[in-house]
């Protein structure tokens, strides 16, 4: 050995020198690229690594369905609890949102409305019987509800009159319910009549105005207003738009059909107007 | 049948009234089929007297006839009398004249909200009420669609029927 160094060591000093001047000299001008021998080294070492890396996997796998399914069964049903709870959440935020943009319009329709007062209600039921058309509210004698106060809808829309009233409780009987009868106005001509309900037109949700102005010109969309002429409720609420003018049986009369501007059928949430100032 | 058997069979019979009640005052009035919803209280009084006999049928459609006038919005206490009697002719049509089975609580049913609904027409048309083509249209649809609820009805305290106490003292 120590022959072979003495006649070859200068020889191999220079090789090894050489190569490291190679290496250095690739390694700078391919920057960003593996040298050939690091390159090499990979290139064959490359499929043992895969090959010992997808055993340590199933390795790891086998381990986790033997040793970790309850732990992941657990994290499941914590998470569909999380699921259902944010489901909730999310339908609370949705109805929160409803009524934020009721009240909205509510504002507005104060602001529009100054002389009226309201009393927010929820719809509760809805009446069961064919014979009459009721909801009935959440809100009674305890919120100053009294009978014969108007019900409108957010939009300030006529809903109904309320009918019986309760402590925390009131039925209201709509525009639509064959014993209603009150004055109504057309907001274009200013003529004056009377809205009723009636048997027939109750079921189609609809009411009628009648004793019509001989001389009044009617046009399908005028718009129906409650005329507020007796001072039992409000004028200038609105009841709906007239949909056609029909003559009644006997031939003589005419009167309106009048198609309610509320979604009586949809109704959520009310509004009460517990007083109202008489606007001469 | 003791006093005690006696409170079990109508609790279970108020019970099985529960979700009629629900049915008709929450559900159905939702979802109304030509513009009416079915009377389905008045039915159950029907089955109950086919089933337990004049006595438990007129007993029955007291108890259901306060239950209406507090569902049905502006009812007053005549559909209380009105029930009660319902209850008693079914009863009585039933132990004498018809069968204990479907049919004859369908003939009963049809008698007996014909009899409700010409009840209803003759007070409004004693109040003023003019347009009585409207009001039979309304009563015709009202009957028709209640009577498709005869048949679950008559299933539902059916089955009550045979899990209670037979025999009925007042």
């Amino acid at each position: 050995m120590k022959d072979f160094m003495r006649n070859n060591g200068i020889l191999i000093l220079i090789i090894a020198v050489l190569l490291a001047l190679i290496i250095t000299v690739l390694s700078v001008i391919m920057t960003g690229f593996a040298d050939p021998l690091t390159n090499l080294v990979g290139i064959v070492s490359t499929p043992f690594r895969n090959g010992i890396n997808a055993v340590v996997n199933w390795t790891e796998e086998v381990y986790s369905d033997a040793f970790q399914q309850d732990a992941l069964k657990a994290d499941y049903e914590q998470l569909k609890k999380d699921y259902a709870k944010l489901q909730e959440e999310l339908r609370e935020a949705q109805q929160a949102k409803d009524e934020n943009e009721r009240l909205r319009n509510l504002l507005g329709l104060k602001e529009r409305r100054r002389e009226l007062n309201f009393e927010a209600a929820t719809v509760t039921a809805y009446g069961a019987d064919n014979w009459d058309s009721a909801i009935t509210i959440s809100k009674g004698t305890d919120a100053g509800v009294t009978a014969g106060n108007c019900v409108v809808d957010e939009y300030g829309n006529l809903v109904g009159v309320v009918e019986t009233v309760g402590t925390n409780w009131s039925t209201v009987m709509t525009i639509v319910d064959s014993d209603m009868e009150m004055g109504g106005l057309i907001a274009r001509t200013n003529d004056a009549a009377i809205l009723e309900g009636d048997f027939d037109l109750m079921g189609q949700g609809k009411l009628k105005l009648s004793y019509l102005p001989e001389t009044s010109e009617l046009m399908a969309g005028d718009q129906v207003l409650t005329s507020g002429l007796s001072g039992m409720y409000p004028s200038g609420l609105v009841v709906g738009s007239i949909e056609e003018v029909r003559t009644d049986a006997s031939g003589m009369n005419r009167y309106a059909v009048i198609v309610p501007e509320t979604e009586l059928n949809n109704l959520e949430q009310v509004f009460v107007v517990t007083s109202f100032d008489v606007v001469e | 049948m003791t006093r005690h058997d006696f409170m079990i069979k109508w609790g279970v019979y108020t019970l099985a009234l529960l979700p009629v009640w629900f049915l008709e005052a929450f559900v159905l009035p939702r979802y109304p089929l030509f513009g009416v919803s079915p009377m389905l209280l008045p039915l159950a009084v029907v089955v109950v007297g086919v089933l337990e006999g004049a006595a438990g049928g007129a007993g029955f459609g007291v108890g259901v006839g306060a239950l209406c006038s507090a569902v049905y919005t502006g009812s007053d206490g005549l559909i209380l009398l009105g029930l009660c009697l319902i209850g008693l002719g079914c009863g009585a049509l039933s132990q004498y004249v018809l069968r204990r089975d479907l049919l004859g609580c369908f003939l009963c049913a049809l008698l007996g909200l014909c009899l409700l609904d010409f009840c209803r027409i003759a007070l409004r048309m004693a109040g003023g009420e003019r347009d009585w083509m409207a009001m039979f249209s309304l009563a015709g649809r009202e009957i028709l669609w209640s009577l498709v609820f005869v048949a679950p009805v008559y299933a539902l305290f059916h089955w009550v029927f045979q899990r209670v106490p037979k025999k009925t003292h007042f």
